[in-house]
Formats: C-alpha cells, sequence, structure tokens
C-alpha cells in the first residue's frame, strides 16, 4: 500500500534521510523509532506530500506521489503530532471541510460515528479555542480518519490524550489496521511500538539501521534476546553505554 | 533587571538580523533587497525636486495638519481601541519572565525597549520616505524628531489601551465609556469651533483663495487662544519635525521631550492594568497561534451560523474558499462594517433628497474615495487568503489537491470580501447622489458605472490579492504570515512602503490590460464611436484573466514546491 524507494532529502548539505526503502502493506502497522534527528519526521512528512524528496520513489495506493499526487493524497491521511485546527470553524465544520476536499457525499451519516467514536459528540459545535489540547488532537484525529484512508501516517498520535483517549486511540488505530489500512506510526513510546505494530524501522542519521518485526530484528542479533526492549533500542542505535547504565 | 532585558534584546535582534541577512544567500531574497533598494535610490533619494509641498508650505500649516493627523490617532485609540501588538508576550517570554523575579514594571521596560526598536527602524524609514520634502533642519535631526513623536503616540495609545482595559476588567467598558469618549470628543470639537468662531468671516472670505492660501487662513483661525490652547499638546508633538533652524528645533525639542516622559511614567505607573491587558492581549495571540493554550471548556457547545453551507460535492478547494468566509463573517468587525455601511446607506439616501444635501454629498464622495483607495489599500488588510494559512502549510500540502487550486481559492477568498466591501461603498456613494438632479454625470451614467465597477473590480482585486499572496510565498521570511498584519504607529512606515512596492506591481501588472483597452479602443473608435468601449473593455477583462491564470498556474507551482521548513515558515 506504502512503497518507499531509494528516499533521499537533503537540507543544504545535510542529510536528513539517506536511501531509506521499505514497504507497508495493507493491514500492516510500522513503527518508525529512532532518537531526536534521526529523520522520522522527515520521512513520514515526506510520504505525506508535505515535504518534496530530493530523490527517491514514493508511491501510496499505488498512485505515484510526484506524477499523481492528488490520487496518492486522496488515499491517505496525515496526523501530526500538533494539531493545526481553523480557529473559526467549529468540530462538525471541519468534518464538512474535509469532507469536501476529499469527495465524500455521504458526510452526514459518518460524522455522528466518527464524534461519538472520539468522545467529541457534545463538541460538534465548538470552536478550536474552545477545545482542551487533548481534544483538538482528538479533532486532527477525527479529520484524517473520515475518508477511512487506505494509509494512515501518524506522527506522535498519542500527544496530548489523557488516559481514556490512549486507550481509545490505540484501539482505533488498530481497528483500522485490521481493516485493511496500511499505518505508519512515529512514536517515542516504545511499548507503544511493541503493543501495536507489526514491524519496525528503527532509524539512526537518516538511515535505516534495522527493519522487520521485533522477533525478527532479535533473531539477527542474538546478544539483544534476553534485553529490555528500551536497550535494545539504544543498543540498535549505538548507545551501548547508555544501555548499560539502565 | 535592565541588563537582562538589555541582553534578550539586543541579542535577539542581533540573531534576527543575522537570519534576515542569511537569507540574502537566496538569489529569490538578493534580487528582491536589490530591487527595493533601486527603487528607494531612484524614487524617493534620487529625485529632488528644486521646490516640493511641504518646502514652500507655511509651517504654521505643516504643524496643524500634523496635529489633527494626531488628534485623529489619539481620539481613534480612546473611542475604538488600539491593537495592542506591543504588549503580546510570546509563549517563552511568558515562561520566563511572567513567571520570573521580575517585577511588572520590569516586563513594561522591557516591552517598551523592544518597541523602540520598531519605532526607531520606522523613524528611519519616514526620514526617508519624506526625504524629497525639504521641511525641517536636517535628515538625522528628523530621524530624532519622528522617533519623539511616535514614540510618544505610540505611550499615548497604549496608555488609552490600559485604560480601557482596566475599565473592561471592571465591567465599565461599554457604550457608557464610548459614549463618554465621544462626549468629550464632540465638546473639545465644539470648543475648537468656538475658538475660531470670529475668524470665520475671513475663513469663507479665503474659500476663493488657491489651497494654499486657504489653509495659510485656517492656520492664521487656529491661532486664537482657544484652539491654540485645545491643539497644544498634539502641536508640540510635531514641532521640531517642521522646525527651519537648529536653535528652532532645539527650542521645539524640549517640550516634546517632556511631553514624552511624562507619557513614558503614565504607561510605567501603570502596572494593574498592564498585567490585565498584557494578559488578555498575549493569551488571545497564543490562541490564535493555535499552540496549545486552553480557553474556557464549555460544558456544550450552541450550534454557530454560517452564511453558506457547504454541500459535499462540488470544486473540493471550495472548501478552503468557504472556510476562509466563514472565518471572516465570524469576526466582529465585519458586523460593524456591515451594520455600518447599512446604516449609513439609508441615512445618506434619506439625505440625498434634501435641498441642501451637502452631508449626503460629503459622505458620496468620501465611499467612493475610500472605495477607489481599497484597490491598493484593501489587498493588504484584507488577509484571509494563504497569507493567514501559511502557518498550516503543513495541513495545506496534505490535502489532495493541486497547488493551483488552493492559490485560486484562498486568493479568491479574500477578492470576494474586498469587492464586497467596495461595492458596498460605491452603493452608498450612489445612494448618496440619487437625489442629486444636477451632478454629472447624471443617473443613468452612474448606474452604468456602479454595474460596470461590478464587472472590473473582480479581476483587478483578483490580481491584489494574488501579488500580496505571491510575496507570502515567494518571501516567507519577509511578509509577516498567520493571523493579523503589523500594526500600530509603529510599523506606519514599514507599511506605507509595503503600499508603495504593491502600487508600484499592480500598475505593472495592470498596464497590459490598459494598454490593450486603450490602443482597441482607439482603433475602433472611428467605426463605434463610444461603442468601441464594449470591446475595449473585454479585451482588457481577457487580458486581466490570462494573467491571474498565468500568476495561480505560477503560484500553484510555487507552492507545490514550498519546503515549510527550509523556508522558515514555522508556527
Amino acid at each position: 500500500m506504502i512503497q518507499v524507494d531509494g528516499l533521499h532529502k537533503l537540507y543544504g548539505e545535510f542529510p536528513a534521510v539517506q536511501g531509506l526503502s521499505f514497504s507497508v502493506a495493507a493491514g500492516e502497522v510500522l513503527g518508525l523509532v529512532g532518537p531526536n534527528g534521526a529523520g522520522k519526521t522527515t520521512t513520514i512528512r515526506s510520504i505525506a506530500g508535505i515535504i518534496i524528496p530530493t530523490s527517491g520513489r514514493i508511491a501510496v495506493a499505488g498512485h505515484d506521489l510526484k506524477t499523481d499526487p492528488v490520487a496518492a493524497k486522496g488515499a491517505l491521511a496525515f496526523i501530526p503530532d500538533e494539531p493545526h485546527l481553523f480557529e473559526y470553524l467549529t468540530v462538525e465544520e471541519h468534518l464538512r471541510f474535509v469532507a469536501r476536499l476529499y469527495r465524500l457525499g455521504d458526510v452526514s451519516a459518518r460524522i455522528p460515528g466518527l464524534l461519538a467514536e472520539l468522545d467529541l459528540s457534545d463538541k460538534q459545535h465548538a470552536l478550536p479555542g474552545e477545545l482542551s489540547r487533548g481534544m483538538k488532537q482528538k479533532l486532527a484525529i477525527a479529520c484524517g480518519l473520515l475518508h477511512d484512508p487506505k494509509a494512515l501516517l501518524l506522527d506522535e498520535p498519542l500527544t496530548g490524550l489523557d488516559p481514556v483517549g490512549i486507550r481509545r486511540m490505540k484501539g482505533t488505530i488498530m481497528r483500522r489496521a485490521a481493516a485493511g489500512t496500511a499505518v505508519i506510526l512515529s512514536s517515542h513510546l516504545l511499548h507503544l511500538v511493541e503493543e501495536i505494530c507489526t514491524r519496525v524501522l528503527v532509524m539512526q542519521r537518516g538511515q535505516a539501521v534495522a527493519f522487520g518485526s521485533i522477533a525478527e530484528i532479535l533473531a539477527e542479533r542474538p546478544a539483544l534476546r534476553s534485553r529490555k526492549l528500551e536497550d535494545v533500542f539504544l543498543a540498535l542505535i549505538g548507545q551501548e553505554d547508555e544501555a548499560g547504565q539502565s | 533587571m535592565i541588563g537582562v532585558f538589555g541582553y534578550l534584546t539586543w541579542r535577539s535582534a542581533r540573531n534576527r538580523i543575522a537570519r534576515q541577512i542569511r537569507q540574502l544567500r537566496s538569489p529569490r531574497y538578493l534580487a528582491a533587497l536589490l530591487l527595493g533598494l533601486a527603487y528607494l535610490w531612484f524614487v524617493v533619494m534620487g529625485q529632488r525636486p528644486a521646490t516640493s509641498a511641504a518646502a514652500t508650505a507655511d509651517p504654521r500649516v505643516l504643524e496643524l495638519i500634523g496635529a489633527f493627523a494626531l488628534f485623529g490617532a489619539v481620539a481613534w485609540g480612546w473611542i475604538f481601541g488600539v491593537e495592542r501588538r506591543v504588549l503580546a508576550f510570546s509563549p517563552a517570554e511568558i515562561t520566563f519572565l511572567f513567571s520570573g523575579p521580575v517585577s511588572r514594571q520590569g516586563l513594561i521596560q522591557y516591552k517598551l525597549l523592544r518597541n523602540q526598536l520598531l519605532i526607531l527602524f520606522n523613524a528611519l524609514l519616514w526620514t526617508l520616505i519624506l526625504s524629497r520634502e525639504r521641511f525641517g533642519v536636517s535628515a538625522w535631526l528628523r530621524v530624532i524628531s519622528i522617533w519623539v513623536m511616535l514614540t510618544t503616540l505610540s505611550f499615548h495609545r497604549l496608555g488609552a489601551s490600559f485604560v480601557r482595559t482596566s475599565l473592561s476588567e471592571h465591567g465599565r467598558l461599554g457604550a457608557r465609556h464610548r459614549a463618554v469618549s465621544l462626549a468629550l470628543l464632540g465638546a473639545f470639537l465644539i470648543a475648537l469651533v468656538w475658538g475660531i468662531a470670529d475668524a470665520l468671516p475671513e475663513l469663507a472670505a479665503a474659500r476663493g483663495l488657491a489651497g494654499s492660501g486657504f489653509l495659510s487662513a485656517v492656520a492664521a483661525a487656529f491661532d486664537h487662544p482657544l484652539p491654540r490652547l485645545l491643539t497644544y499638546p498634539f502641536r508640540i508633538m510635531v514641532r521640531p519635525l517642521v522646525a527651519h533652524s537648529m536653535g528652532d528645533w532645539l527650542v521645539a525639542l524640549w517640550p516634546a521631550l517632556v511631553l514624552m516622559l511624562l507619557h513614558y511614567v503614565w504607561v510605567v505607573r501603570s502596572d494593574t492594568a498592564f498585567e490585565e491587558a498584557a494578559t488578555e492581549v498575549s493569551l488571545r495571540r497564543a490562541t490564535a497561534l493555535a499552540s496549545g493554550s486552553v480557553r474556557a471548556s464549555t460544558p456544550r457547545s450552541q450550534p454557530r451560523r454560517t452564511l453558506v453551507r457547504l454541500s459535499a460535492t462540488g470544486w473540493p478547494a471550495g472548501a478552503i474558499l468557504w472556510k476562509n468566509l466563514v472565518a471572516a463573517t465570524r469576526t466582529r468587525r465585519i458586523h460593524n462594517v456591515a451594520v455600518s455601511v447599512a446604516l449609513a446607506g439609508g441615512i445618506v439616501a434619506l439625505l440625498s433628497f434634501d435641498p441642501e444635501g451637502s452631508f449626503a454629498e460629503v459622505a458620496g464622495w468620501l465611499a467612493l474615495f475610500w472605495a477607489g483607495v481599497m484597490v491598493i489599500t484593501g489587498p493588504q488588510y484584507v488577509r484571509n487568503d494563504l497569507r493567514s494559512d501559511l502557518l498550516k502549510l503543513d495541513l495545506l500540502r496534505s490535502y489532495p489537491l493541486r497547488g493551483w487550486s488552493v492559490v485560486l481559492a484562498e486568493a479568491a477568498a479574500s477578492t470576494l470580501m474586498l469587492t464586497l466591501l467596495q461595492i458596498a461603498l460605491l452603493g452608498l456613494s450612489y445612494l448618496a447622489f440619487l437625489g442629486n438632479q444636477t451632478l454629472e454625470p447624471g443617473l443613468e451614467a452612474r448606474t452604468v458605472l456602479l454595474l460596470l465597477s461590478l464587472i472590473f473590480l473582480p479581476p483587478i482585486n483578483l490580481l491584489g490579492m494574488l501579488i500580496q499572496n505571491g510575496a507570502a510565498l515567494l518571501y516567507p521570511a519577509w511578509v509577516r504570515v498567520g493571523v493579523g498584519r503589523p500594526g500600530g504607529v509603529e510599523t506606519l512606515g514599514q507599511n506605507l512602503l509595503m503600499v508603495l512596492a504593491f502600487s508600484v506591481l499592480l500598475a505593472l501588472t495592470l498596464l497590459l490590460p490598459a494598454t490593450l483597452a486603450a490602443g482597441s479602443y482607439l482603433l475602433l473608435r472611428p467605426g463605434l464611436d463610444a461603442w468601441a468601449l464594449i470591446p475595449a473593455g473585454v479585451l482588457a477583462l481577457l487580458a486581466m484573466g490570462f494573467e491571474a491564470t498565468w500568476m495561480v498556474e505560477w503560484l500553484g507551482g510555487l507552492f507545490e514546491r514550498t519546503d515549510p521548513g527550509a523556508a522558515g515558515i514555522t508556527a
């Protein structure tokens, strides 16, 4: 569903992403992990069509992002860590706005269920300024899910959510994946990645240092098998000393 | 503490300038800077006329005009309030300074200090802009004079805003406050008229004189004791600017400095009101930036009305157009404008049938004038488009839309709002002259002109909006993006310069349609007479359409290529 081949992104002389290739099949949840500055956000924003790669090819649902960006973007949803909302549109109007962008004719039927799923039903006429940080995040998620995307890109999706919200969000991601959506999830929360991701891509300095399911990654590195996930992660990104201290 | 503030101000300014200079590595920015400097050199510095209007004007006239301009700015601040961007603390400033061991007076001093950089920069700009005018002693003294004047005015408006906020916090700002302000303003104006009553026969006699002769008579009338006393505080702010010798300048400067210092003391001592005002402004700004602050959450929100309901089908980018129109209708300003225009329209239409009809006539000419001025100033002020949305570029770029359709929808929203405003003013003007049987052109011709404005204003405004949006896309580091624009007396110079640059670009853009229209009219007139205007107008519309299409395509491509991080666009 998502195909990334030889992705490079340079900022001036600085290589943010170098030769990254991977694919995410329908129903799969890929976790992007890595330290700050590893290139996770650049990768996810490149797939969302926000950043133009220096070279490489990205395809979403069979549509090349460069040659057929409208069809590719129409098949995906990007939910950033910081919710960007329009301050003069209410919750419901945000959804109607997105429905028009994605040409959804049956929006009135979809809205109530989605608002209920994200616990926003009694806020449908509220402006973003009247919502808490977590509710804004939920609204951004609702906007992303409204058109039933085939590919879902989530950058730190649990930021600002309360425990109930976190549980619901995890459930939502797993339900979407079970329904056939390809999900890429960037997060520093390793337990989240372990819990819901079918495969993990560990990045360091713009490159992939490990790719596969956690079991596959550990199978390739027998020395790490008995270690905690956090230690495995630190060892993979070359922070052995930190791993030894924990 | 002053040392810390000085450090923060100096280092921030230094780093900001360094960043702006680094931008010049981009050929796009360098070319724009060189063009701007060349423009300033040739237009402002290079063409020094032997005499100019200001050089030959009576200094008393200049002083009086300046005093009335300042009076207008002060009155506006008291009656309607002013935007207190100077009070807006950034989230970082709130975190470090509000929670730190800093007194409220210290915070005020810090904000005033930071604002001084802006005022000084604008004083330099004004000196450049006014360099063709030869009043005043020298350019350097003019910088000081303008700085003192702008600083005093800025302090006064800030002080007035403190008082307004304090009244508001205590539930006393509202119709009564406005009534008191208006009553004081009315009393001031009545006292002025009463003060010059003796000079009215001379003024009536001077009506036949040339402009400067009449203005000199007005200045002489205001030299009477009472009007002189009433306008004295405003005059002393202007006087250093129009002084003709070093001695005069020094004599004029010290009262202006004393007035500035008195204002400083007033503002610095308004610490309680400041706290309330600063908190309000900063919170509002934080909300506008959607940086995560939380306003009081309502338990169950009420439905909000929209003028137009968005259908789920149709041109997808129409959603962006709709969003911007909804945003415009949900600000109080648009309601005030709509109610004011509707009320004024009704009143002037009634008054236009009055045999004297002079009030309606004045209102009609004013409305016509402002509708015209808005072709130039409107695209700067009506900015519910890419300029507001550019901080959400990530979001816009993730939508399944081509760049051209985003640009077109964004620019169309502002175009529609500006055109509606202009048409309302033109309608007002039309109504004001409705009962006037003697005015040329006659009622029929005026009706045709009003209808023609409906056809020609939208494409002209669209071109203006595309220029403004293009500037934001091309130069996001120079153009203010996000909600609001640089406002207040501190930024008058900057804004004037932007208007000048925009006027040149718009004129260049309209050159092709105007040339084609004029050429075809001259060619066809022998055969078609006045009917030649129709093909000329169609040709102008086609040319504007072609230009707009080309600009939308080009800016759309630019939109698709703009990398938010690399362009320095951050929320």
